[in-house]
């Protein structure tokens, strides 16, 4: 950089760049540092030793010895008595995760699509916007307290509604069903992530260049035409970028199932953070169980989103580069 | 600057010197940690006034998502003698047994206490205040809980033709008989009113019907008497004997003001914060009934049950770890602070009497009793204290363990639920809750 500034003759100010500014950048980024070593580096870096250690229970989590993979062992060993629990609510959080995506990002999808075509002159966008980003405000534990009191037994808005319809000719335990808990969890995820989904993605297709839709007007393509070949390939990144944050929060969902079943009935709510919160702080605060279980979660969670990130890779992108290469 | 400088000194000097004139004894300073307002109010007004030389400092954190456990747990594993940890701490009847049954609590004999000293209290709250792996008494209650049946006078005179508490406690003297009134009242009344509303309400006193508590000897311990209390709720689910409800859910309090439900199981607290808003015609303001409103207000009884048992409570311990480094002077503040909140005979009595809160001193109980007690219009004038003071004494707070809040919650979702509404069998609901057990508490042996 230095030597590019010199080349294009500006070589006579270079007493005066000496003064360098560098060091005020480490100052402004300095607070972050500060903060991110304490309560995110320290904290990782405790898990993972803890993982590793024999702490269970208050009293030992300082003066705990290593002992090795003793706790991921467990895990792998289907007669300890972690194994089924722990693998089991791993099934549990993906079932819910994937029941509750797949709608949520082909709805988005749908509405940005819609908001965004100028073609279709919607009115009230700003409005509808806020209407459908809305759930996502409210605060988990205001919904579970919501849906709980919608669907409880024998007497709740959803028995009497569905009695009333001669649908029902006795009162349904919503939340005694495997089926009907995991539906209505699915259900809550979604309604409270596609809005944010669908912002995301509004923001994806506006950052398209009009010039293309333009051009795909003129040659008169149609709106579906428009959307399968311009908006999809197009905002890839943006899908990708959507898949993988939304099942880094999906594989830790935690509020919802903790609040409004509590794993029940019979465990097929549980999930992988209510897992590892169970056996960090109840029961005898198995911390090192339950490092052991993050650290292999977050392990699955890197392995996914590097095959997600090499499934969606961008084809052409990476052709160009090995062209440009040979 | 250098005059403000000065000037700030200078005053500085002033007020030491001040300090010290007047400071003639250095307060001490006494740590309090709790979960509700409770407590805090009754320093300022009672214990304050009373104690001058001693300066409290009271710090509150929730009970909600363990927030005040994970506190407490937090401080004694960091820093259990700095100048943030408590020197005298509240506990809850959910935990209480987790710190007793530890060498977090100091045992009262170390403070100075001796066992004549609770002579006078009600059983229940010492042994539950008591470490079951040494005996030593540790914690000290200044309420008692005791459990108790309520009933509705006039749906057990239409339906069983009873007249009075004494002919209701005929009838649900034990379990067997009280399923037997369960099946009656179902029959005569064609399902309209059941005789309990949920299955956790019989739990809650059932448990006490245990020989022994979930763990013994560190292993865990099914007591064969909940094979019988599964039977009941089997019995109870197949023919339709409550009314399907779940503890604090709409159908539990919709029992609470109309004619479905026939028996609640409540503790004293149940009486004045649960049953009685929830009937339906109260006015809070007035203490009163609203008249013209629907309601149960006046309709209930109560009466023992058929076993003797409590729910909830606030015990007083102090914090081991910093006892073993307190002087004398330190130590005596500590004793006297738990002494007057829970022994005090007087102060007892005064609060007794201000709140209507039940006491854990027999003493005191039984004076309130001598003097006419409390009739309760809600009771149609009869007086609870009177009739929670047998109850108090029945209840056997040895079964109560470090484990049961948490072992209590895996038994109703493993066995209990599933197993009543036939989605398990027996085997494997029992099975299904060992393993539970044995991934929950790494330090239980399961066989």
């Amino acid at each position: 950089m230095q030597q590019s500034v010199a080349g294009t003759g500006r070589g006579r100010h270079k007493g005066l760049s000496k003064v360098n500014y560098n060091r005020y950048g480490y100052y402004f980024v300095a607070p972050f540092i500060i903060v991110f070593l304490i309560f995110q580096l320290y904290p990782i870096v405790f898990t993972f030793r803890t993982s590793l250690s024999d702490a269970i229970g208050w009293g030992k989590i300082n003066s705990s010895k290593i002992i090795g993979f003793d706790n991921f062992r467990l895990y792998m060993d289907p007669a300890s008595p972690v194994y089924w629990d722990f693998w089991n609510s791993f099934g549990n959080t993906l079932l819910i995760w994937i029941a509750n995506f797949i709608p949520q990002i082909l709805l988005a999808l749908l509405l940005a699509s819609w908001f965004t075509d100028s073609r279709m002159r919607l009115r009230f966008r700003g409005g509808f916007k806020m209407l459908i980003f809305m759930p996502n405000i409210i605060t988990a534990a205001t919904i579970a307290v919501l849906f709980y009191s919608i669907f409880s037994y024998p007497i709740a808005p959803a028995n009497s509604l569905l009695q009333q319809l001669g649908i029902l000719h006795a009162p349904f335990e919503f939340f005694r069903s495997t089926t009907a808990s995991r539906t209505i969890i699915s259900f809550v995820q979604w309604w409270m992530w596609y809005g944010n989904t669908m912002i995301i993605m509004i923001a994806g297709i506006m950052g398209i260049s009009p010039e293309l839709y333009e051009a795909a007007l003129v040659d008169g393509c149609s709106s579906r035409q428009t959307f399968y070949r311009i908006t999809l390939p197009l905002i890839k990144p943006i899908l990708l970028f959507n898949l993988v944050t939304s099942m880094i929060g999906g594989l830790q969902m935690f509020d919802i199932p903790h609040l409004l079943t509590e794993g029940n009935p019979n465990k097929t709510t549980n999930t992988v953070a209510r897992f590892i919160y169970q056996q960090a702080f109840t029961g005898s605060r198995n911390f090192n169980y339950a490092s052991a279980a993050s650290i292999i979660l977050f392990i699955f969670i890197v392995i996914i989103s590097l095959m997600l990130f090499w499934v969606l890779r961008d084809r052409d992108s990476a052709r160009s580069l090995r062209r440009k290469a040979s | 600057m250098k005059k403000l400088v000065a000037l700030f000194m200078a005053l500085v000097m002033m007020l030491s010197i001040a300090a010290v004139a007047f400071a003639e004894t250095p307060k001490i300073t006494l740590i309090v940690w709790s979960f509700t307002d409770e407590l805090r109010g009754m320093i300022d007004k009672y214990y304050v006034p009373s104690h001058p030389d001693v300066e409290i400092k009271y710090t509150l954190y929730p009970t909600d998502g363990s927030e005040y456990r994970n506190k407490l747990d937090t401080v004694i594993a960091t820093a259990p003698t700095g100048d943030e940890a408590p020197d005298v701490f509240a506990l809850e009847a959910a935990f209480v047994k987790y710190y007793v049954n530890s060498d977090t609590t100091v045992p009262l004999t170390e403070l100075g206490f001796t066992d004549e000293d609770f002579a006078n209290s009600i059983p229940a709250m010492v042994q539950i205040g008591t470490d079951s792996r040494n005996g030593m008494q540790k914690a000290s209650a200044w309420q008692s809980t005791p459990g108790a049946m309520f009933y509705r006078a006039s749906l057990a005179e239409k339906y069983l033709g009873v007249a009075s508490p004494e002919e209701f406690q005929e009838l649900v003297a034990d379990w067997d008989t009280f399923m037997e009134t369960a099946e009656e009242i179902n029959e005569k009344s064609q399902g309209a009113v059941k005789m309990f509303n949920s299955i956790g309400d019989i739990w809650n006193a059932y448990q006490y019907n245990r020989a022994a508590g979930w763990v013994v000897d560190g292993k865990l311990n099914i007591d064969p008497v909940l094979y019988d209390y599964l039977d009941l709720a089997k019995q109870a689910e197949e023919d339709g004997l409550y009314n399907l409800g779940s503890a604090w859910s709409e159908t539990w309090f919709l029992g609470m003001k109309s004619d479905t439900t026939l028996t609640y199981l409540l503790p004293t607290w149940g009486l004045h914060y649960v049953l009685k808003p929830n009937c339906g015609n109260y006015d809070a303001e007035t203490d009163s009934i609203v008249e013209g409103a629907e309601g149960t207000y006046g309709d209930w009884r109560m009466v023992d049950g058929p076993i003797g048992y409590s729910w909830g409570g606030t015990w007083l311990g102090a914090n081991a770890y910093k006892m073993a480094e307190a002087d004398d002077a330190k130590k005596a503040a500590v004793k006297e602070f738990i002494r007057f909140f829970t022994l005090d005979e007087d102060f007892l009595y005064t609060y007794a009497k201000d709140s209507g809160d039940f006491v854990s001193n027999n003493n005191v109980v039984n004076k309130i009793v001598a003097e006419g007690g409390t009739p309760n219009p809600f009771l149609g004038g009869q007086d609870h204290y009177a009739a929670f003071s047998t109850a108090a004494n029945l209840a056997d707070g040895t079964i109560m363990t470090e484990y049961d809040d948490a072992i209590n919650t895996l038994w109703s979702d493993n066995v209990t639920t599933p197993y009543i509404k036939g989605e398990k069998d027996l085997d494997t609901a029992i099975a299904d809750f060992k393993a539970a057990v044995a991934a929950a508490f790494a330090n239980i042996i399961v066989e």
